[in-house]
């Protein structure tokens, strides 16, 4: 995983992002669910962002953001996806200026 | 000599053109079915090749083998516990990061495999060339090259197939994660070792250190003591890392599938953007993307529709053209009235949507989905879609309500979750099939006025809504967002779209037309045995005193149940007249069609609920929107006229 070299860095939420500027992974909350739903809601939508590539330390892409607050085109690992909004919130990237 | 038997499983991710090549390998040898107990379809073939018979599963298109979808719990559970003779890997060649991270879960299972290296066509014409010999050697196992829907190279998979199988399995190097996990993952194996279990004991440690809820439930009746050991050193990996468990060895897997796809590709810088990207830039657009989405819509409808009512009508007549004949050797009898009645006009009934509509729905929707049409869709209905608690997926279904109820049902198999699919099944009971559409415009287009057609079309989505987000904040659990690949466009294989679309009729006609056939001479034998009136007279209170209408209507409601246009068809033959306006007033036809449009879809969809969710949750569905029809008709009786003035 990479490591900021003293340079000032800023950890947003994917959506806080303008299109076609990108960052690194850093966390992704579990957002609710989880408990009553472990494996579904909450557990289960983490590990799938995971197996879908967003992993801690991966760079982001964000293409574009549909209007209305829609979802978020991301190009990750070489692939495109579609990110729908609540999903996006809970992936935290960091951007080094 | 007989010959020896093989299986080969087809595993990979979505859209990789893994429905192509399984085409391309068993051509008309194909079966379609469930996987036991499960909503999950299983595509067999069999081939013959060098002496032997090949048997090929296609499995659920997945992006990993942990517990999301019952997709991956099947697949997984068929790789490691049927154990195939070999399981080919197909890859999308030009997202080959993505794809090696499912490569290297294959391997980690231990299963002897070969991969194809799908569609290199399209990666090189996006600037990615891949030295597969090198992959071959980094891999351990063989790496085909091919572009399957011309068919290249699908001869050379099965021939190293073979010779895999023939060679006894490959030797594929151990995945390694980093050592702090590595040195854990080593104690935890041993353990597992020592146990009789039914997935490979490398796989399985991986599995519990990551969290799995299966694995863990499964070790937890035979090795009580390793889930405790396995915990205790999850919980010193998440230690020295700082992430969950699972994050690290996700990630890690990950790090490992991009190296190694760095190592064999070299990305040439393109000249100018592929068409495909142009494609999908301009069908996604803020702006344009919307009217380009409800154009290419309305275009495929109308074009369904008026392709639909011409070959529905020609069907008809040709079918009716009988009727005579029939009569003459059976007579105009009780047994001829039955059978013609009952039976043969059941079929036909079945046959004139069947095929006309519901037919070329399908195609088209699959061509759409194959392009990659589909997927975008989803992304611009997304925001729209969440409004009733269901992602932009969900969408899909809803689309292909407007033919048909039954195949929508059926389509919400691809929501993620049991909530998504019982509210996408909901709103799809709702939505105006082309059924439905021959009242709304037979009736009050054509004897009201268009501009009420559109009023009730209209009507009928304020309800949707409403009714959704109802069901939606009514529904425990939370609401799913959107994680969907969008994968570029390309032109679609159409051999393996009308497979697809002869598959879904054939589960279509299953299920509804036996239904149709069975409560068609049900119905006939009533009328005949005179049971229609007292029962319209019973229905009075409903028909008559709360909506206003002709008791005769009952009659024709009743047969709806069977298909909706029927309603209107009874009309006809009941109050002896094609122009309802002698007989019905403005208002009359408006409760009616409204009525006739909210009430229980027809018993085929009826079929298709019980079929995925359970007689329990069918049953509610049907009584809801039955008693929700007549509230609705009622209140609009008396609403409407104070409207109007």
């Amino acid at each position: 995983m990479e490591r900021q070299r003293g340079i000032k860095k800023v950890e947003l939420p994917l959506t806080a992002l303008r299109d076609g500027e990108s960052g690194i992974v850093t966390s992704v909350g579990e957002g609710p669910g989880r408990g009553y739903e472990r494996g579904r809601g909450g557990w289960g939508f983490k590990k799938r962002l995971m197996d879908m590539g967003l992993t801690p330390g991966t760079r982001v892409t964000v293409i574009k953001s549909a209007p209305f607050r829609g979802p978020l085109e991301v190009s990750v690992r070489g692939s495109r996806l579609a990110l729908g909004r609540g999903m996006a919130e809970r992936i935290f990237v960091e951007i080094t200026k | 000599m007989t010959e020896k038997k093989l299986t080969i499983a087809l595993a990979g991710n979505a859209n990789v053109g893994k429905s192509v090549i399984f085409n391309q390998l068993t051509g008309l040898h194909q079966h379609i079915g469930n996987w036991p107990g499960k909503t999950v379809e299983k595509a067999e073939g069999t081939l013959h090749f060098k002496g032997y018979t090949i048997d090929i599963i296609d499995l659920p298109g997945i992006y990993s083998l942990s517990t999301f979808s019952i997709e991956e719990l099947v697949s997984r559970e068929y790789i490691a516990v049927e154990r195939p003779d070999l399981v080919i890997n197909i890859v999308d060649a030009s997202v080959l990061e993505r794809n090696m991270f499912f490569t290297l879960q294959l391997m980690e299972l231990g299963t002897p495999m070969i991969m194809a290296l799908n569609q290199i066509d399209m990666a090189e014409k996006k600037g990615i060339r891949i030295d597969h010999e090198k992959l071959q050697k980094i891999l351990g196992m063989p790496v085909v090259p091919t572009v399957a829907i011309k068919g290249t190279g699908v001869y050379e998979l099965l021939e190293r197939s073979v010779e895999i199988i023939e060679k006894g399995g490959i030797n594929p190097p151990v995945i390694k994660y980093g050592e702090e996990v590595e040195e854990r993952i080593r104690e935890i194996t041993k353990l597992i070792e020592k146990i009789p279990f039914r997935y490979p004991a490398r796989w399985a440690t991986i599995k519990l250190l990551e969290g799995d809820e299966q694995v863990e439930k499964e070790i937890r009746e035979i090795g009580p003591k390793i889930l405790l050991t396995a915990e205790r050193l999850a919980k010193e990996i998440e230690e020295i890392h700082g992430h969950s468990c699972s994050t690290i060895i996700t990630s890690e897997r990950y790090e490992a599938a991009g190296r190694i796809a760095r190592k064999v590709q070299q990305i040439v810088p393109k000249i100018r953007p592929p068409m495909s990207e142009t494609l999908h830039t301009i069908t996604t657009h803020k702006i344009l993307g919307y009217p380009i989405m409800v154009l290419a819509v309305l275009a495929i409808f109308q074009s369904i529709f008026t392709f639909g009512n011409y070959t529905s009508e020609l069907l008809s007549n040709l079918f009716y053209g009988w009727k005579p004949l029939f009569e003459s050797l059976l007579g105009t009898g009780i047994v001829g009235k039955l059978i013609w009645g009952g039976i043969v006009e059941g079929i036909i009934a079945s046959v004139t949507v069947a095929l006309p509509y519901i037919a070329p729905f399908y195609f088209t929707l699959y061509l759409l989905e194959d392009s990659g049409y589909l997927s975008r869709i989803a992304f611009l209905m997304d925001t729209l879609m969440h409004k009733i608690g269901l992602h932009g997926k969900a969408f899909i279904p809803v689309m292909l309500g407007y033919g048909c109820n039954v195949p929508a049902c059926l389509g919400c198999r691809i929501m993620e979750t049991e909530r998504e699919r019982l509210l996408a099944a909901f709103v799809t009971t709702l939505i105006p099939c082309a059924a439905r559409t021959v009242i709304i415009l037979g009736l009050v287009g054509a004897f009201v006025g268009i501009q009420w057609a559109l009023a009730l079309y209209i009507i009928d989505l304020l309800v949707i809504f409403l009714l959704g987000r109802l069901a939606f904040k009514a529904l425990p659990g939370e609401p799913t967002a959107l994680i969907m690949e969008m994968h570029d466009y390309r032109v679609p294989h159409l051999k393996t779209v009308g497979k697809q679309t002869w598959f879904r009729l054939e589960e279509f006609i299953k299920i509804s037309f036996p239904l149709i056939i069975v409560g068609s001479l049900l119905i006939k034998l009533m009328e005949i045995l005179n049971l229609l009136e007292p029962i319209a007279d019973i229905l009075s209170p409903v028909t008559v005193t709360w909506l206003g209408l002709p008791a005769i209507t009952g009659i024709t409601l009743i047969f709806g149940v069977l298909r909706k246009e029927l309603t209107l068809i009874m009309l006809a033959t009941l109050l002896g007249t094609t122009d309802f306006a002698l007989v019905l007033t403005p208002l009359q036809m408006i409760i009616f069609t409204l009525v006739a449009m909210l009430y229980i879809p027809c018993i085929a969809t009826i079929a298709a609920l019980v079929k995925e969710f359970g007689w329990k949750k069918a049953l509610f569905i049907t009584v809801f929107e039955i008693i929700f029809a007549i509230f609705v008709g009622g209140i609009t009786l008396r609403l409407l006229p104070l409207f109007l003035g």
